[in-house]
């Protein structure tokens, strides 16, 4: 069972969540703070962390952003007021999902395997395409020839896209096959993400040429 | 809040403005006759007396000017000439006046409309010291009264929807908490004794209650700060009904909207409405509940119906009030008392509209009217 960080201030609802959590099997460890909750990050190399916005000293966001510029692993804000602007800005800080609280464990649980699960890889070795490789037997990604470091997230939506390239694909068709999410109006999940996978495969990430927005309906993959 | 405006825009008047014109014409001519008959009067006893030398004396005088020879009907002629010139000026100076006088009183009729349309800011000017300048400076004083006693009650307003959304937040984190537990606390019923498993039951069956009402409460709240936002696109109707109803669990709803049926909508928010709706007929009325849907008019209209007993009649002016509860006895039910209002509050964001009434033939009708836009 993967082995879950949970970053929160508040000790009712971190005792709360350890217990929820471990009660579904998970391996919990917590921290109580920004500061603390980096250094467990560091030591025990969680495969995901489930971070509180509202944080005495370095708030949410920001130990978001130095745990995305440390590595790739998946990160879920836990937003206490489910207020459009601070899910925004923890997505912007580089967040793979979001839930707000309350939060049942059960529905957080769901979350973490989603965020957790792998592509599956597949026949249809490689697409390449402006500089990109994208090896979908071994699920490695490639820019001039460096390896582009993806949460699993990324690189689900990055493998959703470019399995057929060309077409478009909605925001909530995208939000089903990444997220596992029916939640409706969670489409800045995707918007999100496309910008953070700009930011890592497009030469220049403002006038991309492998994600294109088609807009008012969503995405599509494609060299022009 | 609905039924008859309590204010419409006053027809232009007039009135007032003819009637002192009248006025002073009827003034001016009953002047005029008086005059007349005092000089002719005082011409025939002024003849009485001094007949004979008076006689001379006009001839004399006729001779001298020339005024006097003229014949009997040029008199009438210059007569009526006086009266259309003396009506003509009077008229004239009497729709100068009234003007004058009137001026005031159409600015203040004109201050007052503004009032009554919401800005409390006109104030007019007052001429003079006369008692239309009193009033103009009542009406003043007014409006500044006014202004400050609505400020104030516009400020305790938003200061208690702001403490009610201050506490549901706060509420948020205790929840939050035991919200994290409630599934240890059900799954291990088994291991506890009798008292202690329905305790235990008891609390998580009531966190959940609490959590719907905190949720729904924040919900609302955001409707009242005003930063509830629509974020419309092309959606399916048929399709949203059916995943709303499939996402609850709703199986034996009659869904009865044609395919194809792509309208402007917040994909969320209409989920919550029809949700909401749906929610109520299921847990009121008595199956089947139906949801229906077509165009009509440029908008999509949405019944929801059910079979029940309907709503009491002096109950449905209040089903979308906060915390209003059909029946009494059903006081604490599933519902947090806030899902119509949030209904409601979503059909507005969209410009359109929610209604309810009872059918002929029996059981709640809930209407959802959303323009298209086109």
């Amino acid at each position: 069972m993967p082995v879950v960080l949970i970053v929160e201030d508040d000790p009712g609802v971190r005792e709360g969540l350890e217990l929820g959590l471990t009660h579904l099997g998970h391996q919990v460890r917590t921290a109580p703070d920004g500061e603390a909750g980096l250094e467990a990050a560091a030591r025990h190399t969680p495969h995901v962390v489930v971070l509180d916005v509202m944080l005495p000293g370095i708030d949410g966001f920001e130990v978001c952003r130095r745990l995305r510029a440390a590595g790739s692993t998946p990160v879920i804000m836990l937003t206490a007021r489910g207020d459009d602007v601070d899910v925004v800005a923890g997505l912007e800080a580089g967040a793979d999902d979001y839930v707000t609280k309350p939060v049942v464990p059960r529905v957080l649980d769901a979350r973490i395997k989603a965020v957790l699960r792998r592509a599956a890889p597949q026949p249809v070795a490689r697409t390449e395409a402006a500089g990109l490789t994208i090896d979908r037997a071994a699920l490695v990604v490639t820019k001039h020839g460096r390896t582009v470091d993806l949460t699993p997230t990324e690189l689900r939506l990055l493998l959703a896209l470019s399995e057929r390239p060309g077409q478009v694909l909605s925001r909530e068709q995208l939000l089903g096959a990444v997220w596992d999410h029916d939640y409706l109006g969670d489409s800045r999940l995707v918007d999100a993400c496309v910008q953070r996978l700009r930011a890592k495969i497009e030469d220049v990430p403002s006038a991309p040429l492998l994600l294109h927005t088609v807009r008012g309906f969503g995405y599509r993959f494609g060299p022009a | 809040m609905s039924g008859p405006p309590l204010w419409e825009p006053a027809p232009p008047a007039r009135g007032l403005r003819g009637r002192l014109v009248l006025g002073f014409v009827g003034v001016s001519v009953v002047t005029a006759v008086v005059t007349g008959a005092t000089a002719v009067v005082g011409a025939l006893v002024l003849f009485a007396v001094a007949g004979p030398q008076s006689a001379a004396a006009g001839r004399r005088l006729r001779d001298a000017t020339g005024v006097g020879e003229l014949g009997g009907s040029d008199l009438v002629w210059v007569l009526v000439l006086a009266a259309v010139l003396l009506l003509a000026v009077s008229a004239g100076t009497g729709w100068l006046f009234a003007r004058r006088v009137l001026r005031p009183v159409t600015r203040l009729a004109a201050a007052a409309e503004r009032v009554t349309q919401g800005d409390l800011d006109v104030r007019l000017v007052p001429e003079g010291d006369d008692e239309l300048a009193r009033l103009a400076t009542r009406f003043n004083t007014m409006t500044v009264t006014l202004g400050h006693r609505v400020d104030e009650l516009g400020r305790l307003e938003a200061r208690s929807r702001r403490f009610a959304a201050d506490v549901s937040h706060e509420l948020r984190t205790p929840l939050a908490a035991m919200t994290a537990v409630t599934e240890v606390l059900r799954d291990e019923t088994d291991g506890m004794t009798p008292k202690a498993a329905q305790a235990s039951r008891i609390v998580v069956t009531e966190i959940e209650h609490l959590n719907r009402l905190v949720l729904d409460l924040i919900e609302i709240s955001r409707f009242d700060a005003g930063t509830a936002r629509l974020d419309v696109g092309p959606a399916d109707v048929g399709e949203a009904v059916r995943a709303c109803l499939a996402r609850r669990g709703w199986a034996d709803v009659v869904v009865d909207v044609p395919a194809g049926l792509v309208v402007p909508l917040d994909r969320r928010r209409f989920d919550v409405v029809v949700a909401n709706l749906v929610g109520n007929a299921v847990r009121y009325g008595e199956p089947p509940v139906e949801v229906r849907a077509a165009l009509a008019g440029g908008a999509l209209v949405l019944d929801v119906v059910d079979r029940g007993p309907g709503i009491a009649p002096d109950a449905l002016p209040h089903v979308f009030e906060r915390f209003t509860k059909a029946d009494p006895a059903r006081s604490r039910s599933e519902g947090s008392g806030l899902g119509l209002a949030i209904a409601l509050e979503n059909a507005r964001l969209h410009g359109g509209t929610l209604t309810a009434r009872n059918r002929t033939g029996g059981g709640a009708c809930f209407t959802l009217t959303l323009p298209t836009g086109g």
